[in-house]
């Protein structure tokens, strides 16, 4: 119960922290505009405009960097400056830790349907299911924080972990294809299908617009098992490091 | 030239400024070629982008420098402020130079269809040095260099999409078209338009020489000695 009242501070600490609102708010939103302007106009084969796949690109894409905020309040409490306090304070350094993480995760989903309302009210973006669309980016925001924590407890060296959080942003939006056409060879197209968490999330939303349940529960559910497996690895990686 | 051995040796020291250094714009040689779009391979329409990151990951070091008082210290050694300055840049833009030239003559190895090497190598340099000046103009504002190096990355994914690098200009709608104007990633690509398909050497000469234009001009806003 004494968990519950940090959450407060929790969550103050990310809304202050401007820069993560920048990175992951401001920057969308400038770019889903400026995408709109120039794809207004512009459909696909099937009739439907390019600008309401480009906001959903941006509002995956964006979830992806969403895990930088809670490796940060994590290393910063538990393994660096607030170390000693946090340790004598009478409260599970666990729950903490996971509370962080619910407050990120759900901070992060916050944002993307902040992006949502606004690519709705203002670009006149049309979103087809909000409950499966709010659904599929909070697992991808929870797998990027998972991901991020991953990388914070295995890496002794913190710069690395934040570099490695940003690479495994960039990287995947790079492998699935968005910035160039990736070459033909089995292991990219696996990592620019299902091995990736972009174009799985992307894929369980397009499919469910044009209402193909089953495969788009059947992408999602991939997520899922990431998800489960990761924290796994997570839980054991973390016991060693704060052991 | 004692400060110019050391601030290459700098540069090269730290593990992420390495593989910003050597990996990223090795990589850069092999990416593929584009459809109709762009008109030369990926890895060299993109090549700016990378040139912008490894420009400010150099210019943070003189903000490292300034926030642990080195500056200080430098300003009374019988020093002056320039020599400091331009030996710092002299190493970092030929760590650029050497950059471009091997990622455009890696490219003519690899086989790239890069109709003008020559050519584009002044171009990428020219750009290099616009990127450092920016990038020095850009730290001269801030204390720290985390904060400085993430709000500049949301500054680079604004201006290499508004000057035209990732989505061509010529899809723009009339007003962004006139605005990308403004911004040094639209000279560099038109650069590589008149690489790929121009013949009056005049036009790349003025499009070097707006870049060179913002040089200068971020350069002077940068060199602007700051002790804290």
């Amino acid at each position: 119960m004494r968990i519950l009242s940090t959450v407060k501070f929790t969550a103050l600490r990310m809304i202050r922290n401007y820069i993560v609102l920048i990175l992951l708010l401001v920057v969308p939103i400038i770019l889903i505009t400026f995408f709109s302007f120039i794809l207004s106009g512009y459909v696909t084969d099937v009739g439907i405009p390019y600008i309401n796949e480009n906001a959903m690109t941006m509002v995956v894409v964006f979830q992806l960097f969403g895990g930088s905020i809670v490796m940060y309040l994590i290393h910063h409490d538990l393994f660096a400056e607030n170390k000693m306090r946090m340790y004598v304070i009478p409260f599970n350094q666990t729950m903490y830790a996971f509370s962080i993480m619910l407050c990120g995760a759900i901070y992060s989903i916050f944002l993307g349907i902040l992006l949502m309302v606004y690519s709705q009210f203002v670009l006149s973006v049309i979103w087809e299911n909000w409950i499966w669309m709010t659904y599929i980016i909070s697992l991808v925001a929870i797998l990027s924080i998972i991901v991020c924590l991953i990388f914070m407890l295995s890496v002794k060296n913190y710069k690395i972990a934040e570099r490695l959080s940003e690479l495994y942003g960039v990287g995947f939006v790079v492998l699935a294809g968005l910035f160039f056409p990736m070459p033909n060879h089995a292991i990219f197209e696996f990592l620019g299908s299902y091995g990736n968490p972009v174009t799985l999330a992307m894929g369980a939303i397009r499919d469910m617009s044009i209402s193909n349940t089953s495969s788009a529960w059947f992408q999602a559910n991939i997520l899922l098992v990431v998800i489960i497996f990761l924290f796994i690895v997570m839980l054991m990686v973390g016991r060693r490091k704060m052991g | 030239m004692t400060i110019f051995t050391f601030a290459l040796k700098r540069s090269f020291s730290n593990k992420t400024n390495l593989l910003f250094l050597t990996l990223f714009p090795i990589a850069c040689i092999f990416f593929p070629k584009g459809e109709e779009w762009p008109f030369l391979p990926y890895g060299y329409q993109y090549f700016g982008i990378i040139i912008l990151f490894i420009g400010i990951r150099l210019a943070t070091i003189i903000l490292e420098d300034r926030a642990k008082g080195l500056v200080k210290r430098l300003a009374v050694a019988p020093i002056s402020h320039f020599q400091y300055l331009s030996q710092n840049l002299l190493a970092y833009s030929i760590i650029l130079i050497v950059q471009c030239v091997l990622v455009v003559y890696g490219g003519v190895l690899f086989g790239q269809e890069l109709y003008q090497p020559g050519w584009l190598l002044l171009l990428y340099i020219s750009f290099s040095f616009s990127s450092l000046a920016m990038a020095l103009a850009w730290i001269s504002i801030y204390r720290n260099k985390d904060v400085s190096f993430l709000m500049y990355m949301a500054i680079i994914f604004i201006v290499v999409m508004l000057g035209g690098i990732i989505i061509p200009v010529e899809i723009f709608p009339d007003l962004l078209k006139r605005l990308a104007v403004i911004f040094p990633t639209y000279w560099l690509g038109q650069g590589i338009n008149w690489v790929a398909f121009g013949e009056e050497i005049l036009d790349f000469l003025l499009i070097n020489g707006v870049l060179w234009l913002y040089t200068v001009v971020f350069m002077i806003i940068g060199s602007i000695r700051k002790i804290q």
